[in-house]
């Protein structure tokens, strides 16, 4: 179920790209990457007003008090979420679900990715039974998985003096910390229990990708470092991009919405 | 919010484990190959290559010591023809001579950059192993390098030798020519597709070749000009070797269709025969019979002109059989038993399973 619906459509896409592009497999994964990003721009857009709405439900009046008055009554206090979400019309779990869909596509990705540069007579064998009928896709095989300094089928690595250097794993980790931390609106109190979530996702989620980077082929990378910019340029376009959030605190005002 | 967190930890963790899982996609490998003298057999499958006593089925060594999982052997081992060195290639990109009597080594050759699929050569005093890292190479009986050759892209096939010059595909569609012992180009010919099986030599200097886009091409071994005056298309693609004899040249494709052709003009000269199952390498001789291995797990063999016969044995079987005398060596894919030996009338003699 998973190949037919995923893989396979995948790895042809991939190809067809690929053939269009001049066969060139990097830039193919780039180009899917826009296409993903922008078949998914709905549900991300929907994150985005989902993230802010909670944001501003966690600092309202309301939640606040609740959370004082029940504080030793930890089952009352959710009952009480629980009622402010549904008054709100907000879901907990919203602004998840771009997220949880990002991961089945980099999943099918990273296969597709395995899959369509078969680097051995049987991945071959295997990739000429699912493609397509359609003209020329047969004859692109194999692909040429060189894409500038890489070879997309094998984690990436820069030698330098005898080194390997994993750039692309560290343009990762960067990509997605600046991605996580530009896109949380910026916190009144240091305190709140959200804020300090926010704050440990936005170290864990660029370990978690670079680990990722480190130890797949570099095409997931590739995905990932496009994926986060894309990403970047979508909550721009919505006005939701709070690059303050770089900065020091000291010297920063804690609740400005200026760079909205 | 906190539950948000853990969710969004426990779905990441997921993904690690699911991408590490596909990870091994990368080391998968291909099939086995298997080759023998006549006191054993050599069978590159897996973590190990294993050597089995012919008469009792069991196993005499292993190398390496410990498995390596992470860098397999697939390539059928080759033996020196003074039968002192067994020459073994691996996913590690090592080139090993192994002592074939307990499986020491005697030297490496580390070279390449990529993996070795192909079995190597062993002609003209010479070694010749062709590696994913486009590169040909020509060692000698001493672990030296003698030349290299580079292709465009990887190499998966193994060269044939004429005895003055080696003829070999690659995957980026060129058929070469090369000084035996020089490694100097003398001609080369681009395809239609990429090249996947080893070309063959007819009885007056041809040279037959198959394109994976299932295209077969004639050319003259001395000049590389085409002798056809157009390929010979299959129906499906061609990954197994034409095989040159009697006068007939055999062509199977990945359908399990096995062509006879006219050596001088590329055309069918007799009824195509059904094996039933995918082919990928190249049958292996025995007097009249052709013994081709299928993904069905089957043997079929054709004797010529025209009698076939299906014996059933286990697996699926893509690689090239081995025989000595009348006993018939096969290496199923990712099977229990990784050698398996069979008669030429199909009894099972023995099957071959390692201890963990």
């Amino acid at each position: 179920m998973w190949e037919t619906l995923i893989v396979n459509p995948f790895t042809n896409v991939l190809l067809l790209i690929y053939n269009l592009v001049g066969q060139n497999f990097g830039v193919a994964i780039i180009v899917f990457t826009v296409l993903i990003r922008l078949i998914t721009h709905p549900l991300t857009a929907k994150q985005i007003k989902s993230t802010q709405a909670m944001q501003e439900l966690q600092q309202s009046k309301e939640w606040q008090a609740i959370q004082k008055k029940y504080k030793d009554d930890k089952e009352k206090l959710g009952q009480e979420q629980i009622r402010l979400y549904k008054e709100k019309g907000i879901s907990p779990f919203g602004s998840c679900l771009p997220t949880f869909i990002q991961l089945p596509i980099m999943l099918g990705l990273y296969q597709s990715v395995i899959r369509a540069l078969a680097a051995s007579p049987m991945q071959l064998l295997v990739l000429t039974r699912i493609l397509w009928p359609l003209p020329g896709l047969s004859e692109l095989i194999p692909i040429n998985s060189q894409f500038l300094w890489m070879n997309l089928g094998q984690p990436e690595r820069i030698y330098i003096g005898g080194i390997g250097i994993p750039f692309l794993a560290i343009l990762v980790a960067l990509t997605t910390y600046i991605q996580s931390k530009v896109t949380i609106p910026p916190v009144t109190d240091p305190n709140d229990q959200s804020a300090q979530m926010n704050r440990s996702m936005a170290l864990m989620m660029p370990l978690m990708m670079a680990y990722f980077a480190l130890s797949f082929a570099s095409g997931l990378a590739v995905y990932i470092i496009v994926s986060n910019l894309l990403s970047l340029v979508q909550y721009a376009i919505l006005g939701k991009v709070y690059w303050s959030n770089l900065l020091p605190k000291r010297g920063r005002p804690g609740s400005s919405k200026s760079e909205k | 919010m906190k539950t948000k967190v853990y969710v969004m930890l426990f779905f990441l963790a997921g993904l690690g484990l699911l991408l590490s899982g596909c990870a091994s996609d990368l080391v998968a490998g291909t099939w086995p190959g298997v080759s023998a003298d006549e006191a054993r057999a050599y069978v590159a499958a897996g973590s190990f290559v294993y050597a089995v006593d012919l008469q009792t089925g069991q196993e005499v060594w292993r190398f390496p010591e410990k498995a390596s999982t992470a860098n397999p052997f697939y390539a059928t081992p080759a033996l020196t023809p003074d039968g002192e060195q067994l020459i073994v290639a691996g996913f590690n990109h090592i080139l090993y001579s192994l002592d074939p009597v307990d499986g020491t080594i005697n030297w490496e050759f580390n070279r390449s950059h990529d993996r070795y699929y192909a079995a190597p050569l062993i002609a003209d005093e010479l070694i010749y192993a062709a590696s994913a890292d486009y590169n040909l190479y020509a060692v000698t009986f001493d672990g030296d390098l003698a030349w290299q050759f580079s292709a465009s892209q990887a190499i998966w096939s193994t060269p044939v030798s004429d005895g003055a010059r080696l003829y070999f595909g690659a995957l980026d569609r060129t058929v070469y020519a090369l000084d035996a012992r020089r490694g100097s180009l003398v001609w080369k010919q681009t395809l239609d597709s990429a090249i996947l099986a080893s070309p063959a030599l007819g009885a007056e200097g041809q040279l037959y070749v198959a394109s994976m886009g299932g295209r077969v091409y004639a050319f003259d071994s001395e000049s590389g000009a085409a002798l056809w005056p157009q390929p010979f298309q299959a129906e499906g693609q061609v990954w197994a070797a034409p095989f040159f004899l009697e006068g007939r040249l055999y062509v199977a494709d990945v359908d399990g269709v096995i062509y006879t052709l006219d050596p001088a003009t590329g055309r069918e000269s007799q009824p195509r025969l059904h094996a039933g199952g995918t082919i990928v390498s190249a049958p292996r001789r025995f007097e009249q019979t052709l013994i081709f291995g299928t993904e069905d797990g089957a043997l079929f063999l054709l004797t010529l002109p025209d009698e076939v016969q299906t014996f059933e044995v286990d697996g699926r079987l893509y690689g090239t059989p081995a025989l000595v005398g009348e006993t018939v060596l096969v290496a199923p894919y990712q099977a229990d038993s990784p050698l398996i030996a069979v008669t030429l009338q199909g009894a099972r003699r023995w099957s071959f399973t390692p201890e963990r």
